[in-house]
């Protein structure tokens, strides 16, 4: 057991409330980022507890990359934070700090949604630090989360790169204790070493095949990042962070992030290297775990990056032809590692038939009137990244297109460019999609001539990862009144012809402005304004109830796709349509729906 | 310290505060003195969705955030197509604490899936493992809202179970709670550990019968 004053300094923090905690002890001075499950909390806590770091939400990552690369530029230590699809958006001003010179240390706290508890794509940050040439660091819980977060920005200042954290929807979501220091006081790290720093492409181009390269206004532009690069690789051999156990001779385990536990648990004997820097590799450790086992394993989630960087190497480890990826597994559990490598292990079979849960809009959400009045319409439409993207799913069936964060609105103008606006397919976005990329969608519409319908759902905020702000927000880390940017007015500004602005509640004037606007030959935006019922807890109305007398079990109040209205099987056998008082906000959707009125308050 | 831990895994759906129970019994089990490892597991979506905890204490430290099939002592759940979903991995002498509310799956309001043909609380109790079911129609008070404090009401349940100090857990309860909420909680505490202290000399009574 710890003694006393030990335990004064032991906190239990989950893997985002640890990288808060690393950014302040490594000294950052900003940080910037755009919302995504599993990593949102980082920013959140950053800002609530450490306020001498300056925190944003960005517009979108490429915006928070490109914030923290001037930051990093101007010597201060920056953050920014991202889930991996993000990172895609950002990829570009990644790339560009990647190979360049770094003043003060520049780190991307990256998240994987490994399990797509999120539903997102199957996705692996740990490709770019492949594609780029940068340090790539994977914690396996928070004590880890804290102390390669201050490492990592070490990393980035000693081999003058930006470098990625990346952590996963385990790790950001698993409590465990933290060693604090209470003595720390914080102070912004500062380091002005370069006068310049350009991207590899305008520093390789200056010096290709340039008469006198060597002449001090050439040089100093020039960043040898792959030497860098070989010397944290060699250096990586004796670093802490990379741990060497050998144990057993029988099993070596490869392995970083949560995937060590499970393993360390199922396979106590075993021999292993803890990564904590997956990118580049210590080749003298996994040599020496090579010939000190019979059987080498590499168990990492997401995909078989470790892996094919140790073949790379001549080196040959068992990893995917024993756990094959996606969409076989999703992530590692202590199961999956027992059942291959402990052979009479028990097994254990789940109960069948227990049936899955689909997502489902809140009660009372904005996004369930403007579904229904497109279904009732058979308007035919795409949907963005945004809570209304749950119309998508089989049980609502309101739209027909769903891609990316922010793409809506240029999905639409494709389509109806191709089929000569025949068919007047309509885009439906968040406010948050709006802000990130759908604005640049919107333009391009205008200026190259569209006529598609766009309909805006502004709830205020980022609903879908748990309400942050956006630059229409009435609140903010940052908020200004007087900063706030107004949906309408710059949809005015970018030329939209027809603009009308709605409450979804009241589902006659929504209704026809869909319908107005669709039929109308020209562009046009209906912004459809109601806060988020959830992040604002909007007062409830009297909850509905179904008169069971009244009720023919049409289901078209199901179909709305309400959390409050559940198909109960009653101890009979008989099966009842029944709303859920507790979560019916009283909103009268669902009647209007119903042809036998029998749905009443 | 006779106990080693023990590994619990909570269940429910999005909104039933899965996490605050996990929140509430992490801060007691620290005062123990006890390492401890807890995962949350939170499905797409604000509300309605799955949640499960993974919630390990220890009196060494914990390695694997993921409790193993098999290796679970306590399933505590809030909604019981969720406990049906975690009944497996308990270990033979595990316990299962379950409500009887019901949040029907989106799969069925669809007919995407059928229902489960059978009784879900009849599945529950009929399994090897020894079962508790709370029914909170039958525990409503004009006190405290027992749907949206059914957290609270397995805890006391829970705390009388394990023979713990109420006052301790109380405690407990009172410093992590909003100040407004601390009396609707402490009654439905209290309504869960006499609702445990009931059962429990029906339970032993029964045994010894047998």
């Amino acid at each position: 057991m710890e003694t006393g004053n030990d335990i004064a300094s032991m906190q239990m923090m989950n893997g985002n409330e640890a990288v808060a905690r690393g950014a302040f002890e490594a000294g950052v001075k900003v940080a910037a980022g755009y919302p995504g499950t599993p990593s949102t909390e980082v920013m959140e806590y950053t800002h609530q507890r450490y306020s001498d770091i300056y925190c944003e939400w960005a517009t979108n990552e490429k915006v928070a990359v490109e914030v923290a690369i001037g930051a990093s530029f101007a010597g201060y230590r920056s953050l920014a934070l991202m889930k991996t699809v993000g990172l895609h958006v950002a990829a570009d001003a990644l790339g560009g700090a990647a190979g360049s010179q770094i003043n003060g240390g520049l780190v991307l706290v990256v998240s994987d949604d490994v399990g797509r508890l999120a539903g997102d794509d199957y996705n692996d940050c740990r490709h770019y630090g492949n594609m780029f040439n940068i340090p790539v660091l994977e914690p396996s819980d928070s004590q880890d989360a804290k102390d390669l977060m201050v490492k990592a920005f070490e990393i980035s200042e000693e081999y003058s790169t930006p470098v990625i954290l990346k952590t996963t929807s385990v790790t950001c979501k698993t409590t465990s204790p933290v060693k604090i220091d209470e003595n720390y006081t914080y102070e912004a790290k500062c380091r002005d070493k370069y006068p310049v720093s350009f991207s590899k492409v305008i520093m390789t181009t200056m010096m290709m095949k340039a008469k006198g390269s060597e002449h001090p206004k050439l040089t100093k532009c020039f960043n040898d990042f792959p030497a860098h690069m070989k010397r944290l690789a060699e250096d990586s051999n004796d670093a802490g962070f990379n741990k060497l156990e050998l144990n057993g001779k029988k099993i070596g385990v490869i392995t970083a992030g949560t995937p060590y536990y499970y393993a360390k648990e199922v396979l106590p004997e075993a021999s292993f290297l803890k990564l904590g820097l997956v990118m580049p590799l210590p080749e003298r450790k996994i040599r020496e775990l090579a010939e000190h086992v019979d059987e080498l394993y590499v168990i990492e989630d997401g995909h078989d990056v470790i892996e094919k960087n140790i073949k790379d190497l001549g080196i040959s480890v068992i990893g995917k032809e024993l756990w094959p990826k996606f969409p076989v597994m999703t992530r590692f559990t202590p199961d999956i590692i027992e059942e291959k490598l402990v052979p009479d292990a028990p097994k254990r079979t789940p109960q069948e038939g227990v049936p899955f849960r689909l997502p489902v809009s809140c009660a009372g959400c904005s996004h369930l009137f403007v579904s229904n009045v497109l279904k009732k319409h058979k308007i035919k439409a795409a949907a963005d990244v945004t809570c209304g993207l749950i119309g998508c799913f089989p049980h609502m069936e309101s739209y027909s297109l769903q891609k990316c964060m922010g793409s809506s609105i240029s999905l639409a103008h494709g389509y109806n460019l191709a089929k000569e606006n025949k068919e007047n397919f309509v885009a439906m976005i968040g406010d948050g999609g709006f802000w990130a990329t759908g604005i640049n969608g919107l333009m391009n519409l205008i200026y190259n001539n569209g006529q598609s319908t766009v309909i805006i759902v502004d709830n205020n905020c980022l609903a879908m990862t748990g309400g942050q702000n956006v630059a229409s927000s009435e609140f903010g880390f940052n908020y200004k009144p007087e900063n706030k940017l107004e949906i309408a007015k710059v949809c005015e500004a970018v030329g939209v012809k027809d603009i009308t602005t709605v409450d979804p509640y009241d589902i006659g004037s929504l209704e026809e402005a869909i319908v107005n606007a669709v039929n109308a030959k020209t562009n046009s935006v209906v912004i459809v304004q109601k806060p988020c019922v959830t992040k604002f807890k909007l007062p409830k109305d009297t909850p509905s109830y179904i008169d069971q007398e009244q009720c023919v079990q049409c289901r078209k109040c199901i179909n709305v796709g309400c959390l409050a209205i559940e198909s109960k099987k009653a101890k009979d056998g008989s099966v009842k349509i029944v709303i859920n008082e507790d979560i019916c906000t009283g909103c009268r959707l669902c009647s209007t729906v119903c042809h036998k009125e029998a749905i009443k308050n | 310290m006779q106990d080693t831990g023990k590994n619990i895994i909570i269940a429910g759906v999005g909104g039933q505060g899965i996490l605050l129970f996990s929140n509430l019994l992490s801060k007691f089990y620290m005062k123990l003195g006890y390492e401890l490892k807890i995962s949350d597991v939170i499905g797409l979506g604000q509300r309605g969705g799955g949640v499960e905890s993974h919630f390990r204490y220890s009196n060494k430290p914990v390695l694997s955030p993921f409790i193993k099939a098999g290796d679970v002592d306590f399933v505590i759940s809030f909604e019981q197509t969720e406990t049906l979903r975690y009944l497996h991995s308990l270990k033979e002498d595990g316990v299962v604490f379950s409500s009887t509310y019901e949040l029907t799956s989106t799969s069925v309001n669809a007919r995407l899936e059928k229902p489960m043909a059978e009784c879900k609380t009849e599945m529950i109790k009929r399994s090897e493992n020894k079962t508790f079911i709370i029914d909170p129609e039958e525990h409503k008070s004009p006190d405290f809202n027992i749907s949206k404090m059914m957290n609270v009401v397995m805890l006391g349940y829970y705390a009388e179970f394990r023979g713990y100090s109420h006052d301790d857990m109380i405690q407990v309860v009172k410093d992590n709670v909003p100040a407004k909420f601390i009396e609707g909680n402490l009654k439905a505490y209290e309504k869960g550990a006499a609702i445990a202290r009931a059962e429990l000399a029906t339970k032993e009574s029964v045994s010894s019968n047998c």
